[in-house]
């Protein structure tokens, strides 16, 4: 055995340690089995036999499993070996001294991973509560019983001296064309590519929605992520509950425009992603290992690391991104589906929407704001650490900055990155909503409830590597098979359900039955600092 | 004995009007009319000394007008009445000939409320029924307003209808949400009903005695016996009853199976570019769906002797792995006339690697089971490869 050398990296450096205790194990083997990052290994362990009898110590060789040292097969603490375990003697433990962070960067190459920001740590809608309740003054509503408007705008709203309307013989006429708007639940799933999901995850957020649809007539909508779309989906009516995404890479639009002849209907709306709240500055990234022949089909790509850039090739002005992008959208649904932008919460965000909201062609359909907080299959660490903005205030100065041109409502605001981190999506839906956000978009809360273990304390983050243990962002069909479709859509479906309760128990209190959009009365914080930002009340 | 709210120019306020009634019925008086100005509350609580009925004739009432009515009170009302006639009913017998405000028999529990026309919104909503008292019933001749019935838990409503044709719903919109008890007879168009609290029905023989027992006694009261036959063509009738406790959803049931079988894309979205059978496997899984899988000394060179050890192997025939499988995956294999073999079953082997881990001469390793197959399963939509027994 070759001498330890002090600067070797051993299993202490690792982010994750396996506790284990070789006195329950009955070496079945199973925790081996199921490790997807080759973190744990079999070996002999060498053990004093005896300390009597001749001049040598005796030995004896113990079978034992154990963690590995290596960095590539660094343990993730997705905790499958202490599931499958039957006499709990293995568990992963998180271990405070790691040196990870340094040796990631062996090789000169930055450090990537999937998941959430794992710095930020307090939430800014946590230290803000509904303070303001219906009691003498107005009635509240019952949640349970009364009946609720539950619906967001995606699509261009006019104000209302742009409407075409015109008083004819004592009858109001329609005299022009209004650009589309649908009305649909203000909670849109979105939007993760096929790619970066395997295709049993994708499908299952699909069932869930169209079954959220014609089930519980929800009309929940997702959008699609650009990687394409499966051929059985664009040919099928459930394409009206789809919402497709264009990035800067294009991916799998040829495919789009190709089944456009044969569509049955058309989709629900087009949303062109600028940039990511996860990591703006970064462009999409669908790491080789995950480019498995029918990504690289729908795809049309080769195996290999697939960057999109972090700009739209082409758009170099708001304007331009308005004029041209909208415009080409638009038209090639014959100006019949709405068309929104997605960017990432910025320091500038409240200039693009002014714009968005100035545009004199009346084409954008809504703007999506992603904050910090967003998850993403695959980054550069240091973008997901470091780069980006909090939601909450720039969905605040944004929906003000449409107040104050008296515009509120008419380019849609949606709201994303970090929705339903504790799980409790539907306060953070309302609370978003009372602040001026129509609606939300929530993704790595679905694959959460589809089965992925990740979080924000360092926990998995591997959907980069391809090889996640639930079968979610995986291209490999071993352990996709780990999935069931219908257990994860049933998830969604139950949690959206639970959702739109708890979004009633919230709109009960302050005594709206339609959405509170706005409403930032209805809002106090304890935090003082975060109530003169978002300019509401301040209570203690 | 007549009472009236007005003196002159100078009208009663509420607490005069009534404290002049409450002295009159002391006093043993139990025919009353009282001309009033719109002083809320008249009618009750009231009770003759000696427990003898009490008769009320009212005119021009406000709010609340047979509120808190107590058994042995008929009241009479002319005209209509504005909001909450008959709130917390407690017995009393209330006729109002005109229509009545909102929240007509609001939280009623015992006695009769008689409405000849249409009543608003949110009428009749918690009635109750104490067991200990008869319940409490509410006619209307023509319409309720919206949100009518909500959270109903006992008693009767009996809504006719009349001069509701063109209505879309008798019962207003939104009707009986959360109503869990009691029963409402309608007639009409019913729209907007709580589906998820209520169901509607045909009458029973029972529902039709019920009505046509007490329809001519609500008709002459309301002074319209002439519609007696209109309103009892018992075909256009309607029983609306609350879900029962046990037919109340408690979780809502999801089956995605049946919904993906029966209304998805036939063979899921990605048929054609990635081929699933859609099998689910379990996390400790054997054959193709092994994370890795161990091979056994590469290079085996056949010797003449039966159960020799190969040439070129590391192989010392210990055993260990043999004894250490925790799937009984192993055999050493021995044909009469070749050299000894181990092989682990495909159809048993986990994959876990104990076999390499403990083989003292490095003969069993592990090889990843991903890469190859994978592109063998996912090409063209074929499917996966099926692995032999390992080597």
């Amino acid at each position: 055995m070759a001498p330890v050398m002090a600067q070797d990296v051993t299993v202490n450096d690792l982010p994750w340690l396996l506790e284990y205790s070789p006195e329950r194990c009955q070496m079945c083997g199973k925790c081996l089995a199921v490790c997807t990052f080759q973190a744990i290994e079999a070996a002999t362990e060498r053990r004093l036999a005896s300390p009597g009898g001749g001049n040598a110590p005796a030995y004896r060789l113990a079978p034992v499993i154990r963690q590995s040292g290596k960095l590539a097969e660094a343990c993730v603490g997705c905790g499958m070996c202490a599931k499958v375990c039957p006499n709990r003697a293995i568990r992963p433990v998180r271990n405070p001294d790691s040196r990870s962070e340094l040796l990631v960067r062996s090789g000169g190459l930055p450090a990537k991973r999937g998941g959430r920001n794992n710095l930020l740590k307090g939430r800014t809608l946590d230290e803000i509560v509904v303070g303001r309740i219906s009691q003498m003054t107005d009635p509240a509503l019952d949640s349970e019983r009364h009946t609720f408007d539950i619906r967001a705008p995606f699509g261009r709203v006019l104000g209302a001296g742009a409407l075409p309307l015109a008083a004819e013989g004592g009858l109001l006429q329609v005299t022009g064309k209004t650009p589309p708007v649908r009305w649909i639940y203000p909670v849109i799933f979105g939007d993760m590519s096929v790619g970066a999901l395997s295709p049993r995850a994708w499908e299952a957020i699909c069932l869930a929605t169209a079954y959220l649809n014609e089930v519980h007539h929800l009309p929940v909508r997702m959008c699609t992520g650009e990687g394409g779309l499966p051929p059985g989906l664009l040919r099928s009516e459930h394409l009206q509950y789809m919402i497709l995404q264009i990035a800067s890479g294009h991916f799998g639009w040829n495919r789009i425009i190709a089944a456009m002849p044969e569509m049955q209907t058309d989709p629900a709306g087009i949303l062109i992603k600028i940039g990511q709240g996860a990591k703006p500055g970064d462009g999409g990234l669908l790491p080789a290992v995950k480019v498995a022949e029918h990504i690289r089909a729908i795809r049309g790509v080769p195996k290999a690391d697939l960057l999109s850039p972090p700009n739209h090739q082409g758009l170099y002005s708001i304007e331009e991104s308005v004029q041209k992008m909208h415009l080409s959208m638009g038209a090639a649904f014959g100006f019949r589906v709405p068309v929104a932008i997605k960017c990432a919460a910025s320091s500038t965000s409240v200039s693009v929407y002014n714009n968005l909201l100035r545009d004199p062609y009346q084409i954008c359909g809504g703007f999506f704001l992603d904050g910090i907080q967003g998850g993403t299959g695959a980054a550069n660490t240091v973008s997901l650490e470091h780069t980006g903005h909090p939601l909450v205030s720039k969905v605040r100065e944004c929906y003000l900055a449409a107040v104050n041109q008296g515009r509120q409502g008419q380019v849609p605001l949606w709201a994303g990155g970090g929705i339903g981190m504790t799980g409790q999506a539907a306060a953070d839906a309302f609370k978003l909503i009372c602040l001026g956000a129509n609606g939300v978009f929530i993704a790595k809360l679905l694959i959460q409830l589809c089965g992925c273990v990740g979080n924000e304390n360092g926990r998995c983050n591997a959907c980069h590597t391809g090889r996640c243990p639930v079968g979610i962002c995986t291209q490999d069909p071993r352990l996709i098979r780990r999935l069931d479709v219908d257990k994860a859509a049933q998830n969604i479906v139950d949690y959206m359900l639970a959702f739109d309760s708890e979004l009633r128990k919230l709109m009960a209190p302050v005594g709206n039955s339609s959405l509170p959009v706005g409403r930032s009365d209805a809002l106090v914080s304890v935090d003082k600092a975060v109530a003169d930002a978002l300019a509401i009340a301040y209570a203690c | 004995m007549k009472i009236s709210a007005l003196l002159g120019e100078e009208r009663l306020s509420t607490q005069e009007l009534l404290e002049s009634i409450r002295q009159a019925v002391r006093e043993g008086e139990r025919e009353l009319y009282i001309d009033a100005a719109g002083q809320q509350d008249i009618g009750g609580p009231l009770w003759h000394p000696a427990g003898r009925p009490l008769r009320l004739v009212v005119h021009n009432p406000g709010q609340r007008v047979g509120a808190m009515c107590l058994e042995g009170t008929e009241l009479w009302v002319e005209g209509s009445a504005p909001a909450d006639v008959g709130w917390l009913n407690a017995g009393g017998r209330i006729i109002l000939k005109g229509d009545a405000g909102d929240t007509a028999g609001h939280c009623a529990a015992s006695g009769t409320i008689y409405i000849g026309g249409r009543a608003g919104a949110r009428s009749g909503s918690l009635m109750k029924h104490d067991p200990l008292y008869p319940e409490p019933e509410l006619w209307v001749l023509k319409s309720c307003g919206s949100f009518s019935f909500e959270f109903m838990s006992g008693g009767v409503a009996v809504i006719c209808g009349y001069d509701s044709e063109g209505l879309e719903a008798v019962l207003g919109d939104r009707a009986c949400a959360g109503m869990v008890g009691g029963r409402i007879y309608c007639r009409g168009s019913l729209a907007g009903l709580s589906g998820r609290d209520v169901k509607a029905s045909g009458l029973t023989a029972e529902d039709i005695g019920f009505l046509s027992g007490k329809m001519g006694d609500f008709l002459g009261a309301v002074g319209r016996p002439e519609l007696r036959e209109e309103l009892t063509d018992w075909a256009e009738w309607r029983i609306i009853e609350p879900l029962s406790y046990e037919e109340r959803p408690r979780k809502t049931i999801t089956d995605m199976r049946s919904f993906r079988m029966s209304r998805w894309v036939p063979g899921g979205i990605f048929d054609g570019v990635y081929h699933d059978d859609g099998a689910v496997i379990p996390l400790v899984a054997q054959g193709d769906d092994r994370q890795k899988i161990p091979l056994w000394s590469e290079k085996v060179f056949a010797r003449p002797e039966s159960g020799s050890r190969p040439a070129g192997s590391s192989c010392s025939d210990c055993r260990i792995c043999l004894k250490s499988c925790p799937a009984h995956a192993i055999t050493r294999v021995a044909a009469p006339g070749e050299t000894y073999r181990y092989a682990a079953a495909a159809a048993l082997c986990i994959g876990c690697g104990i076999c390499a881990g403990v083989c003292p001469a490095g003969t069993w390793s592990m090889r990843g089971n991903s890469e190859d197959n994978i592109q063998l399963a996912v090409s063209a939509g074929r499917p996966a490869k099926r692995a032999g027994a390992c080597p």
